[in-house]
């Protein structure tokens, strides 16, 4: 072990000066008993800077469709590329941060894209063409996606099945606007409902005691 | 379909992955020195055979709307050479790890555990039956009778004997779950009432349940705290709070990847408890005083009357029987206000002491206690989610830090079962830290002090250093390569 004067200790590992005081060392080195471990930068940091100003971006872009008469002539052809770029980028940073857990991002996914449509739609003069059509096609789509990640990726029951529960719930909801009348052409929201209820009665029948075991451990108090 | 087992997380480990952060990933590192270099294959044995009967160490930590939740899993855990800096990130959210490593280097095998999950004490007890079965493969013939093991006891739990080695019988986490059971029966049925599944769970099942419940809710006697007779309260009037002065805190240079700066410093234990006991007072307030004189030699922001504080962990298990390897301790914070009368470290030390040994009596700690288990039933705190939950710990955890200029943790004297005993020299204690900390443990005679700090800043340990040479002590550094010059030109 060398030796410090100055602060008169002994000091393993092959330090040239004292790590306390940078003073010379006398001695022969002792082996440190800690390994050098290079510095490591943050890229999780980079990533988080990345993400967060992606988002601002995004809402702004969304926010600055307001600023803009809700007719055709306005902005036009240049609204759909630009509100297209937008949710794309959306889905992108949606699939980066949720590329865990497939299953969960596929609830993100129906509830952004549903989402962005309804404000599209709401844009360009409501004409209810986001819940007559894109809405159900999306959730019925979302529901075969699930069904076809997890069989493909092996996911376990525990981790899909709250997402699941949510998606088919999501699923269930073009039927309520049917009620209220939000719905020109009733045809994809039925479809839609009906596939939900038909996954929500499988998914009780087979799988019940999962679900409620599930349930109860998320939502413990 | 399997059905994992779960255990929700109890308000005071509630704090930890709340208050996680970046600089401070809330993880503590157990080490211990060998007499020889550590054979990885044996110590992976060693590690798979402890893991067996410690269930608290298979959980990973998930999220639930309105709780952190400890989930049983199957995850494996191997040894690994060591990496890493000490105390990196064990926890990291939507992934599903063990929240414990172990690690070795050359001599040396660390415990490092996210704390979350256990205490220092609780660890103490993984790496104990670690380095006993390590220690008993490596050395074959100098494995003790069986018996002789079994009647060990576990360092900080007097009431708990160890469970016994995996050799006596044919399965070892039921010979284990046996011994433990009959223990906690009656504390865990208590709080488990009318939540039992209808189908008999398996043992391993029953025993992960059972070893993670909340510490607080594992004390046998602990009444329920209107069971407080009025008139002993009134006896013991709370001491009128004195007007909180500003807290000293320690500024300095964070490092460059958010690595904890770790350094140590060993030393004979004799000299060091005789300078304590020169002056009247117990190790770790002793040594809680050197530090703040440390610091006020160091930081030319202490004024000549500042106030100084460390936070002082207190071991619930030895005043309140437990059996639980979870997070069972109570913080005590200790202060002195410089420039008011005698400031040397011996008169320091009598200060802290006393107040210490105030607050740290089983009536003044059972009042916590009771406290404690009011906050784990309050049905407001059960209802709020989650990531309310977590911001508003963050945020008392961020007011508790500013009360702070340190914190330490003694985790005393260690006594291994044989043969680790002999083959085990000093051991180590590092805390991961969001401000200047020590941790104090000491075995075969050797004291080791690890100093901790999110700062690259080395001068509060040098002066410690001084203190304890000019007193005569022998002391010897070891530190682990943080900044970009110590780093430069040596091979990783």
């Amino acid at each position: 072990m060398t030796t410090c004067t100055s602060c008169s200790l002994q000091v393993e590992g092959e330090w040239e000066h004292c790590p306390l005081c940078g003073g010379a060392l006398h001695g022969r080195a002792a082996p440190s008993p800690y390994p050098a471990v290079p510095l490591r930068f943050s890229r999780r940091r980079v990533l988080r800077v990345l993400m967060l100003s992606s988002l601002g971006v995004i809402v702004l872009s969304f926010l600055a469709q307001l600023l803009f008469r809700h007719d055709a002539e306005s902005l036009g052809a240049l609204r759909s590329v630009w509100l297209g770029i937008v949710a794309t980028w959306l889905v992108v940073l949606m699939a980066v941060s949720k590329r865990r857990n497939l299953a969960k991002f596929i609830v993100y996914l129906v509830v952004a894209a549903g989402g962005v449509s309804v404000y599209w739609d709401f844009l360009t003069q409501w004409s209810g063409w986001s819940l007559t059509y894109v809405f159900p096609i999306l959730c019925s789509a979302s529901i075969f996606g699930l069904l076809i990640t997890v069989r493909l990726i092996r996911m376990e029951l525990a981790d899909y099945v709250v997402y699941s529960g949510l998606t088919v719930l999501l699923g269930l909801t073009p039927i309520v606007f049917l009620s209220l009348g939000w719905v020109g052409v009733a045809l994809p929201s039925v479809i839609c409902g009906a596939l939900s209820i038909a996954v929500v009665v499988l998914l009780l029948t087979l799988r019940g005691g999962a679900v409620r075991h599930e349930l109860a451990t998320r939502l413990h108090l | 379909m399997k059905r994992r087992h779960w255990v929700r997380l109890d308000n005071v480990s509630n704090i930890f992955p709340a208050a996680r952060s970046d600089v401070d990933p809330k993880v503590f590192r157990l080490g211990a020195e060998l007499d020889h270099e550590v054979d990885p294959s044996l110590l992976q044995d060693a590690l798979e055979e402890t893991f067996e009967r410690f269930p608290l160490y298979h959980a990973v930590l998930r999220r639930g709307v309105f709780w952190h939740y400890l989930q049983d899993s199957e995850l494996q855990p191997e040894v690994m050479a060591e990496t890493e800096q000490v105390c990196a990130p064990l926890y990291q959210a939507d992934r599903r790890t063990l929240l414990f490593r172990v690690v070795h280097h050359r001599r040396r095998v660390s415990l490092e555990v996210f704390h979350a999950l256990s205490d220092g004490t609780g660890a103490l007890w993984f790496l104990t039956d670690l380095l006993t079965a390590y220690t008993r493969r490596r050395f074959p013939g100098e494995a003790p009778a069986g018996r002789e093991v079994a009647e060990q006891v576990r360092p900080g739990a007097s009431e708990r004997p160890d469970p016994p080695p995996a050799q006596i019988g044919t399965h070892p986490g039921a010979q284990a779950a046996e011994e433990v059971h009959e223990l906690t029966t009656d504390s865990f049925a208590h709080y488990f009432r009318g939540r039992r599944r209808r189908r008999a769970p398996s043992s391993h099942e029953e025993d992960f349940t059972r070893e993670a419940a909340p510490a607080v809710l594992t004390v046998e006697e602990a009444d329920p705290p209107e069971d407080v007779p009025a008139a002993e309260q009134d006896e013991v009037p709370p001491a009128p709070r004195p007007p909180r002065r500003r807290t000293h805190r320690v500024r300095g240079t964070r490092t460059p990847d958010n690595r904890t700066r770790a350094l140590e410093l060993s030393m004979p234990a004799a000299p060091v408890l005789g300078l304590a006991k020169a002056e009247g007072v117990a190790l770790t307030m002793y040594l809680t005083a050197l530090f703040f004189e440390a610091i006020r030699r160091t930081d030319e922001g202490a004024l000549a009357c500042s106030t100084m504080a460390a936070s002082v962990p207190v071991n619930l298990r030895q005043f309140f029987p437990s059996t639980s390897a979870r997070n069972f301790f109570a913080t005590i914070r200790v202060e002195h206000t410089f420039g008011e009368g005698d400031d040397s470290p011996g008169a320091v030390a009598r200060g802290l002491q006393e107040a210490f040994s105030a607050e740290a009596t089983p009536e003044a700690l059972e009042r916590r206690l009771h406290r404690l288990i009011r906050v784990e039933r309050w049905p407001l705190a059960r209802i709020v989610p989650r990531p309310v939950k977590d911001a508003m710990l963050s945020m008392i955890n961020h007011v508790n830090n500013r009360s702070l200029t340190v914190a330490i943790s003694n985790l005393g004297r260690v006594t291994l079962p044989a043969p680790a005993q002999s083959h085990v020299g000093r051991m180590q204690f590092h805390v991961s830290a969001v401000r200047p900390q020590f941790c104090a443990i000491s075995h075969d005679g050797q004291l080791t002090i690890g100093f901790t700090s999110p700062f690259v800043e080395t001068a509060h340990v040098r002066e410690y250093a001084r203190l304890l040479t000019a007193a005569g002590v022998e002391v010897s550094l070891a530190a682990s390569r943080t900044t970009e010059e110590e780093l430069a030109g040596v091979d990783a």
